[in-house]
């Protein structure tokens, strides 16, 4: 009814509206800013550096003890550059593999995550003078007799992190299976035998590897390399000011109390390597993330499913008026404008979201337009529904028999009348049904927006989850969280169609 | 009051009318008798402009429609037809009710937002037509909520509120059991007896001799036999003309 009820003028007037208010939508979006960077985040108060929480102990994760705060020795890092700045330091979330390409697009001033210092990553970073000296750690479960080092993983299955240096440390070694993952550490698959062995950061083996008893080190660390916090190119004033807070740190001594704190201390920093002086600081932080009260990280889990309700109301929103728009243009728009839009649908509901978000996200800057997260989640997930709501409304359309225009024309009423007051409520009636079942659907659908740095529940549980390992008792409160909002909405749909059809 | 001259129409590469022509009068009541496919439904709905014609001219009132042949009508001939429905009521096999508006919003729907008449207005006048097809009492019912017979009268009643001068039936009782058939037609009855210039096709031969000033008999899109009705029943000169009739007349 809300939705028919809108349409008050013509049927040509209603067009022209509804396709200005699209454009507007579309190309509504903050452009790059032109100032240098350091003033940009001076005059912001903020100083923006992105990393992955998910998983990401000790670097940067939910305190066991408090989810809500988060702690990690680079947040320390970060909060030592902003106070440098004499601003606030601020995370934002964003999936480990895109650190880079999110940094490229302005997301954030600074990346701080294990990045690597490579020579790839070089080419389009900015890196900071090193951090932190990491090495890589082949892990084994405790029977595993032929695997005594990396050179013995021909065959074999093992985890890894995709896109890290240790990622490419096995692809160099041949033949081997390489399974990648991103923030859920492959530990558990190992001990399961699902995994041979995984090869992983010393630091993340540390917090997640050496406190699975079932699990032991295979071989000493390999190689070795530099953590660096990457800027943008053309950042080289930022960079000297990062730079020097990490001299200091340095050479301070502060850098090594903070890595003596987080168990990170070994004598790799020192260029060699022992990792048994960091053994139970990963076990005490398993410990502390088990004892950890279930209600403790319900303020996080609500604040994500705040931001799902949010995210799936206004993307449904955008989906229901494209869509009507996309159904007015196939069945009356001028013939070329109905074969775009049916190229349109037909396209959005032939590729997939993911990729349709990426292309919104990382693929748009490179003409210009920047879109923000919770912009680009809106717009891609409504631009994607509409699509099927596009096909819903046709299908209602088609299904008002033509009679019933003949008889509202045979009263003398003009076309625009008759599909407003005749055919419109019909169609309506007819579609609410699939309409709910795809809002029902979007509202799930919408984790898939995380990819491109949004939070919602499904990605707090992910990064909460990852953290403590707590998969079990989180994952149950968020499905039960999900299951509570969507429910009440399948009832209210089934109490809607049962008025309607009492109104026949 | 409805001139039809040269029409001409065609389904793709079927062609259906080679040049039919007619005249009715103010009053006059014609009924379109002949066997299923021979072109009275699409004849009627020529007429008011629910189907378009490749060539012929159809005058309503003085209203002209000629051009309907186009693919794209312009603003004027979308007007001109409009005009023509507004003096023409029709009624449909399937009555074509608005499913989701009660009896009354039926009637009230096109009076109020066409001609522009107050809903005080509209719904006095409703009531009345109502009561005309004895039906009173039902304005708050949806429409599923009734028979067939009940349903199709209130569809007369709709087209009525619209003040035609003149109305098509198209085979109004076709889809009505027998029981229900007889209440449309004493509907029909009174209203031609009214004086209402009145088009109808139909299976219902007796009540087309009954009422018909005139009797159109189609064949393959031609009308081969027109007169009135004893000339045609009793003494039809074609020779189709006598096969339909005899085979109408074993039906009963």
């Amino acid at each position: 009814m809300v939705l028919f009820a809108m349409v008050r003028h013509k049927a040509s007037t209603l067009y022209l509206l509804l396709t200005l208010t699209l454009v507007l939508s579309l190309f509504t979006s903050s452009l790059a800013a032109t100032k240098s960077t350091v003033a940009e985040i001076k005059s912001r108060g903020v100083l923006l550096w992105g990393s992955d929480a998910e998983g990401g102990a000790p670097y940067v994760f939910p305190d066991p003890k408090d989810p809500s705060t988060l702690i990690g020795f680079e947040l320390e890092i970060a909060e030592a550059v902003a106070k440098e700045l004499g601003v606030k330091a601020q995370l934002v979330q964003t999936a480990w593999d895109s650190l880079v390409p999110a940094l490229e697009r302005g997301d954030y001033d600074m990346a701080m995550n294990g990045l690597e210092i490579i020579p790839e990553r070089e080419k389009k970073v900015l890196f900071s003078r090193p951090y932190y000296v990491y090495t890589l750690q082949l892990m084994v479960r405790k029977d595993e007799q032929d695997i005594k080092s990396i050179r013995d993983l021909s065959g074999k299955r093992v985890g890894t992190l995709a896109g890290a240096v240790a990622h490419e440390t096995l692809k160099k070694i041949g033949n081997v299976d390489i399974r990648s993952y991103s923030a859920a550490w492959p530990y558990e698959d190992l001990a399961l035998g699902r995994l041979d062995a995984v090869f992983l950061d010393t630091p993340i083996t540390v917090y997640y590897g050496k406190p699975e008893v079932r699990l032991k080190y295979a071989g000493p660390p390999e190689g070795e390399g530099f953590y660096g916090i990457a800027m943008r190119k053309d950042d080289g004033e930022l960079k000297k000011v990062v730079d020097s807070v990490l001299e200091r740190l340095l050479r301070t001594g502060e850098l090594k109390r903070m890595y003596e704190k987080w168990g990170l201390w070994d004598k790799a920093q020192a260029k060699l390597s022992n990792f048994s002086a960091a053994s139970d600081a990963g076990s005490r932080f398993r410990m502390e993330s088990a004892d950890a009260p279930l209600h403790t990280f319900f303020p996080l889990l609500l604040k994500g499913a705040a931001v799902t309700v949010f995210l799936s109301v206004s993307s449904m929103a955008l989906a229901i008026l494209f869509g009507i728009w996309l159904t007015l243009t196939r069945l009356y728009g001028p013939r070329a404008a109905g074969v775009a839009a049916t190229a349109y649908i037909e396209i959005y509901r032939g590729t997939p979201l993911l990729v349709q978000l990426f292309i919104l996200y990382y693929g748009l800057p490179n003409v210009g337009i920047t879109l923000s997260p919770l912009a680009a989640a809106i717009l891609g997930l409504g631009m994607n529904y509409a699509a099927y709501e596009a096909e819903v409304y046709r299908a209602g359309m088609e299904a008002v028999p033509r009679g019933q225009m003949e008889a509202a024309l045979s009263l003398g009423m003009g076309r625009a009348l008759a599909l407003r007051r005749i055919v419109f409520p019909q169609a309506f009636r007819i579609s609410l049904p699939a309409v709910t079942n795809d809002f029902i659907a979007l509202f799930k659908d919408s984790s898939i927006v995380s990819v491109i740095a949004m939070v919602e529940l499904t990605k707090t549980y992910g990064i909460l989850a990852a953290t403590t390992l707590r998969y079990f008792e989180l994952g149950l409160i968020t499905a039960v969280l999900y299951f509570g909002m969507s429910y009440p909405l399948s009832i209210l749909a089934r109490k809607l169609e049962k008025k309607l059809k009492g109104q026949k | 009051m409805i001139k039809v001259r040269n029409l001409h129409k065609s389904f793709g590469e079927h062609c259906l009318f080679k040049g039919i022509d007619l005249d009715v009068a103010r009053g006059e009541v014609v009924v379109l008798i002949g066997p299923s496919g021979s072109g009275k439904s699409t004849f009627l709905r020529c007429i008011n402009g629910l189907e378009a014609f490749e060539q012929g001219e159809i005058h309503v009132d003085g209203i002209a429609l000629h051009s309907l042949n186009r693919a794209r009508p312009t603003h004027k001939d979308r007007e001109a037809i409009r005009q023509v429905r507004l003096r023409v009521g029709m009624v449909f096999q399937q009555f074509n009710l608005f499913p989701h508006l009660s009896v009354l919003e039926n009637i009230i729907e096109a009076p109020m937002r066409v001609l522009g008449v107050g809903r005080k207005t509209a719904e006095a006048d409703a009531l009345a037509f109502l009561s005309r097809v004895n039906i009173a009492g039902k304005q708050g019912r949806r429409p599923d909520n009734l028979s067939g017979g009940e349903q199709q009268r209130v569809a007369i009643a709709r087209a009525l509120a619209m003040k035609p001068h003149a109305m098509l039936f198209d085979e109004p009782t076709a889809s009505l059991d027998p029981e229900m058939t007889g209440e449309v037609l004493a509907v029909i009855r009174a209203l031609v007896n009214e004086g209402m210039t009145t088009l109808i096709s139909t299976h219902e031969m007796g009540f087309a001799r009954e009422v018909a000033d005139r009797v159109l008999v189609f064949a393959d899109g031609d009308v081969i036999e027109s007169g009135a009705p004893e000339e045609i029943f009793t003494r039809p000169t074609h020779e189709r003309t006598r096969t339909f009739l005899s085979r109408m007349l074993k039906k009963l």
